[in-house]
């Protein structure tokens, strides 16, 4: 039956007059337990059944999204599609899709039977998370589950066809031992597996942190080293990965546009862009256009060497599609076909976070976790965030004590200049603040700059 | 609307016999629709229509949501006992329960004089094209470098049907416009996102005077650019315009005033409040946060305004809410759970963006209350200080205590007298208390800009109106960097 809804979708665009179609169905249920104060808040449950169609002419372009599809509406849809896509003009944004027929390898890993019934179990793994941080001292919990799977079945009016099943895992844990004193972890996968063991973990993890931050009090501005939790770099230095994307480059959000071939960070700092990690929550066979994923260096060695591409960013620039080609929500109405990051990997480093605590020689401050980083000028990079839970004041190789209500106010160039340290505790970061699922350790930056409220 | 209207009759009567305590079906046709472009050239445009229902039941004082687009009563049976389960499954130790609220049965509907749908595509299409041209015309136009155009129209019908016998119908059509653009100046670039936003159909643009606004606005960006200069004023005196004294609403009262966040609910995700620590020891309205110049309201009842309803999304009438008055904290934003917690009523804050959404206590426009002033009055007592006319990067820590503002269009006043001479970027980094306790004089005009409200996990960003009135702060001392 999915077959017929994608053919449907491509035959009666081109009857239209459409040139070139992509027909993408997504279906599977996704759930969310959000809980506070050690209690289930609501269980939520929703039902995804949605076809994605990008029509273009020429280089006019148009993308409908058809919920619980059918023929008729399809061919209603489609065909509206169509028709708006004539008055259209051309776009900046597309100089054609992948016309190359592909073969697609499968990647081990992206889907999980267990995932159909978790939902049966969910309640009291949640609960477990709550009494595991409760066990270690905290006295509020409050976090968020998601999981869910899904199918993803393509075709394109080139002929490449392709479909993968997949599922997914996320958890948020934030424990408070009093109102200013929280630690938080995450967990994120898709292979549910012992995953006891590793929601245990976490609460764990967030409880500890919430009772080193008690009897916090508020730091002083000035210049120090940071410590960067895997939560905080995938956040700031995302900031700088997620702008190796000519979209971004093209509408002023990318603080990198000018600094291709550059060292912009040291030797031992290497990221790329990779679609082949089986639990990365971005990872897939292949694009929307057809075009089979590739690993993508960004920053090798410290130098920023590559840019992901889909087709038309390729032609812009005289470059290969890396296999990047999404349908993104753009600030309303339809989806833009544009190149978006899959999972960023950082190479890992060799030191343990305790290790780069002990070599610590200047005060040093320890950030866990971060939110609302905002830009002055995204071109520039000037930015600032706010850490929030654990944050601590290391002296002469020490944590010497929590510190409070300070934010970071400083320039991501720089900082990516001022690497010091890479740990080996790579995890999988995907929360609220950091939404293109990224491979980090803890990073040491030098000589950042920490402000505070003036009154 | 009726097919759907009808499904979610019978969604409820399904939930009563299947023994919800508390069953809701919220049905939203959703009509959104987008047009993009970058330096002129079209990047983007299409329309998306959504038809869905929400399914919310409390049962054994849990929550149980499901969301689904398959409409056919067999589906929504599944959909109903699946939501009854997991309500069934949270097991809380402590039961939620909402408040007693009025039954209604009632309609609203924006004032729209021209409907999105009967203005052709064509014409859409030709006039945020038009309106790149017309940037790039002016003077100022070379020096925008970067031009990201953005206009949206939705139009949501909803109905919403409790078990208790209350049914809302409405139907609100907003329209919104963004430009993220940067100028290029001698030595850098500035650049500015900025939005404007209302509740009418397509005479918004002419009514309001759209296009004037974001011509303005693109001219100020520009000027920043060119004529802006660090400055160390050390402490000073701080005028902020509307736009500014709305975001420090929305962010400094609006937020921590939040039942949710203040009890908790919000703790992994937009965070807590700092509220909780004061009413631990005192109570609403005998709490003092800012000097008697300082009067804060979130009002969803403003005609055409981006938050604007007249019945929230769990059927109960709106009002508009005195969060801050004469300085004290005189209320906060609640929904039906959160009212229960309070021991009083709901203030009808509750909101959800799109079909597929829980309800969460929102704002809806918040602003600064209008004072006595003039501005030229609130200027000529000041000896040394700035007016903050726009703002760029912000934030607040998630107890909503240390916030930051960065100034965009800002000018140097001197002896009473707003220079021309422009300030680059100065920094007000403030506490909540340090902020409000400096505000002593409030304008009589008011003015409100708009921006997208963020909360929750999945985001639900919502339209909110945020400004109000001019308002002096005296003896800033300006933070940033240096």
């Amino acid at each position: 039956m999915t077959e017929k809804l994608l053919e449907t979708a491509i035959k009666t665009a081109q009857t239209a007059g459409a040139t070139e179609v992509i027909s993408r169905f997504i279906q599977g249920p996704e759930y969310q337990i959000r809980f506070s104060n050690s209690n289930i808040d609501i269980s939520k449950k929703w039902e995804n059944s949605f076809l994605e169609v990008f029509v273009a002419i020429g280089q006019k372009t148009t993308e409908v999204d058809i919920q619980n599809p059918s023929i008729e509406k399809i061919k209603e849809n489609v065909s509206k599609a169509v028709n708006f896509v004539k008055l259209m003009p051309e776009s900046e944004l597309y100089a054609g899709m992948e016309k190359e027929i592909h073969s697609f390898k499968k990647i081990e890993g992206l889907y999980d039977k267990q995932s159909e019934n978790f939902y049966t179990k969910a309640p009291e793994m949640v609960n477990l998370v709550i009494d595991s941080s409760l066990e270690v001292g905290a006295k509020r919990v409050a976090g968020v589950l998601y999981f869910g799977n899904s199918k993803v079945e393509q075709m394109t009016s080139y002929g490449n066809t392709g479909s993968y099943d997949a599922s997914y895992y996320r958890l948020t844990v934030r424990s408070f031992v009093d109102f200013e004193s929280s630690g938080q972890d995450v967990v994120v996968g898709r292979n549910l597996s012992n995953i006891e063991k590793k929601f245990v973990a976490a609460g764990q993890h967030a409880g500890k942190l919430a009772n080193m931050a008690v009897g916090g009090k508020q730091g002083k501005a000035g210049k120090y080293d940071l410590i960067m939790s895997p939560i905080v770099g995938g956040n700031i230095l995302g900031q700088i990965t997620d702008g190796a994307n000519p979209l971004m480059m093209m509408i002023g959000m990318s603080p990198i546009g000018d600094h291709f071939g550059e060292q912009i960070g040291p030797e031992h700092l290497t990221i790329t862009d990779n679609p082949h990690i089986g639990e990365g929550l971005g990872s897939s066979p292949f694009d929307v256009e057809g075009t089979p994923t590739t690993e993508t260096p960004i920053i090798q060695n410290g130098v920023l060497v590559g840019l992901i591409h889909n087709t038309t960013s390729g032609v812009m620039m005289k470059a290969k599609s890396t296999g990047n080609s999404q349908l993104v929500d753009f600030f309303g109405g339809s989806k833009l076909l544009a190149p978006m990051p899959t999972n960023m990997k950082y190479a890992n480093g060799n030191q343990t976070l305790d290790e780069i605590i002990a070599d610590c020689k200047k005060p040093t401050i320890y950030i866990t976790s971060n939110w609302y980083t905002r830009f002055t000028n995204m071109l520039e990079g000037e930015f600032s965030t706010i850490p929030r839970d654990g944050m601590f004041l290391i002296e002469d190789g020490e944590i010497k004590k929590p510190v409070r209500k300070l934010r970071l106010t400083d320039n991501l160039l720089r900082m990516c200049k001022n690497i010091s340290a890479i740990g080996n505790d790579q995890k999988q970061i995907y929360w609220w603040e950091v939404l293109t699922p990224t491979f980090v350790s803890t990073i040491k930056v030098n000589d950042c700059n920490i402000t505070a409220a003036t009154q | 609307m009726k097919d759907g209207m009808d499904i979610a009759d019978f969604a409820v009567d399904f939930g009563i016999k299947k023994g919800a305590n508390y069953i809701e079906a919220r049905f939203v046709n959703s009509c959104d629709e987008g047009y993009t472009t970058r330096n002129g050239s079209i990047i983007g445009a299409g329309e998306k229509n959504t038809n869905g229902i929400a399914i919310r039941v409390l049962t054994d004082g849990g929550i149980g949501f499901c969301s689904t687009a398959k409409l056919e009563k067999t589906n929504i049976e599944n959909v109903v006992e699946t939501a009854i389960k997991m309500a069934k499954a949270s097991k809380r130790k402590e039961p939620i329960i909402f408040s007693e609220e009025k039954i209604v049965d009632t309609k609203w509907k924006t004032t729209v004089k021209q409907q999105f749908a009967d203005v052709s595509d064509e014409e859409k299409i030709k006039f945020i094209l038009d309106l790149d041209k017309n940037l790039v015309s002016q003077d100022f136009g070379e020096s925008l470098i970067t031009r990201t155009l953005m206009l949206n129209m939705t139009r949501d019908k909803k109905y919403i049907i409790n078990s208790e016998g209350s049914k809302v119908e409405s139907d609100k059509s907003l329209v919104a416009f963004y430009t993220f653009n940067t100028a290029k100046g001698p030595i850098g670039t500035e650049q500015r996102f900025y939005g404007a936003a209302g509740s009418m159909g397509w005479e918004w643009f002419e009514e309001q005077k759209i296009i004037e606004k974001i011509i303005q606005d693109n001219e100020a960006l520009v000027k920043t650019a060119n004529f802006a200069k660090e400055m160390y004023l050390g402490k000073t005196d701080v005028v902020v315009s509307g736009e500014v004294s709305g975001i420090i609403a929305h962010e400094n009262t609006g937020h921590p005033s939040e039942g949710d966040r203040i009890l908790g609910r919000e703790g992994a995700q937009a965070g807590e409040s700092f509220y909780i620590d004061l009413l631990e020891k005192q109570k609403l309205g005998e709490i003092k946060v800012g000097s008697e110049a300082v009067t804060l309201i979130d009002d969803p009842t403003l005609p055409g305004s981006a938050g604007y309803y007249l019945y929230d999304d769990e059927n109960v009438k709106a009002r508009p809410r005195y969060l801050i008055k004469e300085g004290m904290i005189n209320e906060v934003l609640l929904n039906r759970e959160f009212a229960a917690r309070f021991e009083t009523k709901s203030n009808a804050a509750a909101r959800a963006i799109g079909y597929d959404r829980e309800p969460l206590i929102r704002m809806a426009n918040t602003y600064f209350a209008a004072g006595d002033y003039e501005l030229e009055e609130l200027i000529e007592d000041v000896k040394q200080g700035i007016y903050m006319k726009s703002f760029t990067e912000w934030n607040i820590d998630d107890r909503r205590f240390q916030s930051k503002y960065v100034g965009l269009e800002v000018y140097l006043i001197e002896n009473g007298k707003l220079t021309d001479k422009m300030v680059k970027r100065p920094v007000l980094e403030l506490t909540t208390f340090g902020l409000f306790g400096s505000v002593d004089a409030v304008s009589k005009d008011m003015e409100f800009p708009y921006g997208t409200c963020g909360k929750s996990d999945p985001s639900q960003g919502a339209p909110c109106w945020m400004g109000g009135a001019q308002v002096r702060m005296r003896d800033i001392r300006l933070g940033g960097k240096k």
